[in-house]
């Protein structure tokens, strides 16, 4: 119940208004699209893409996954993303197994690259899957990840 | 959350490299203390970088993402002194932010 609480105070409109209310930041237009916070509560990956909007993204070549085949700690699992797709704005990451598999997305103005470095909680092995979002296309890689102790529930 | 975010900002060619880590436990609601009650959920959900006071990433994170969240970004076309910034926001409302400038590797 505590996460439909969450889930209601912090819509995807307002998640980040208290930042920019406090002069912390300010909005930029190059980053105006919004996160649907409602991906982040699905409990299947199929779920999660269909919210993210990214139900028939195709397979890319042109997305570096770099994960562990096998990861020791599940707690955290080093992984490095790269699209190499032009134009790409939104990295997405899916772990299909999890409790709740939508892990992060990043959004990218044209001032940075469309890579990052993350370390990821993985419950048990499963298919760790990418999302690149570009010219409101979706493209897609993914890898299985072998993981010796889950990093979830400890 | 009570230590200080680290934050680095180092140039090598024309590219910055941004490393990030939020001293943040990202408790994800799953977890139970020894008494067997379930720890609340309190995880950061957004993550904003900003380059000279310009958001240029900005990240909205879920409950699988590790405790005390290390992020690595590049920036490109940045030079020695250009500004970037960190702000963090979780899901009880708490927040921290830290800002740095580039430096040559």
């Amino acid at each position: 119940m505590q996460r439909r609480d969450f889930l209601q105070a912090f819509g995807s409109a307002t998640v980040l208004a208290p930042l920019v209310v406090t002069g912390l930041l300010s909005p930029g237009p190059a980053l105006a699209v919004s996160f649907n916070r409602a991906a982040f509560d699905a409990r299947t990956a199929a779920d999660a893409l269909r919210l993210i909007g990214a139900a028939g993204a195709e397979a890319s070549r042109d997305i570096l996954l770099k994960a562990p085949e096998v990861a020791e700690n599940g707690a955290a699992v080093p992984i490095e993303v790269v699209s190499s797709i032009p134009g790409t704005t939104r990295l997405s990451v899916l772990i299909d197994k999890n409790p709740l598999p939508l892990a992060l997305q990043f959004n990218f103005a044209p001032e940075a690259a469309a890579r990052f470095q993350a370390k990821l909680r993985m419950a048990e092995s499963s298919r760790l899957r990418v999302v690149a979002t570009a010219g409101g296309k979706h493209y897609t890689v993914f890898r299985e990840v072998k993981v010796t102790v889950g990093g979830c529930g400890d | 959350m009570s230590e200080p975010i680290k934050i680095r900002a180092t140039i090598k060619g024309s590219e910055g490299e941004v490393r990030v880590l939020m001293p943040h436990p990202m408790e994800s609601g799953l977890r139970r203390d020894p008494s067997g009650q379930v720890l609340p959920a309190q995880y950061i959900t957004s993550v904003i970088l900003s380059l000279n006071g310009r958001p240029v990433v900005e990240g909205a994170l879920g409950t699988a993402v590790s405790s005390n969240p290390l992020f690595a970004f590049q920036l490109l076309g940045v030079k020695a002194g250009d500004k970037v910034s960190v702000a963090w926001l979780d899901s009880k409302g708490q927040k921290g932010n830290a800002e740095t400038s580039f430096s040559a590797a």
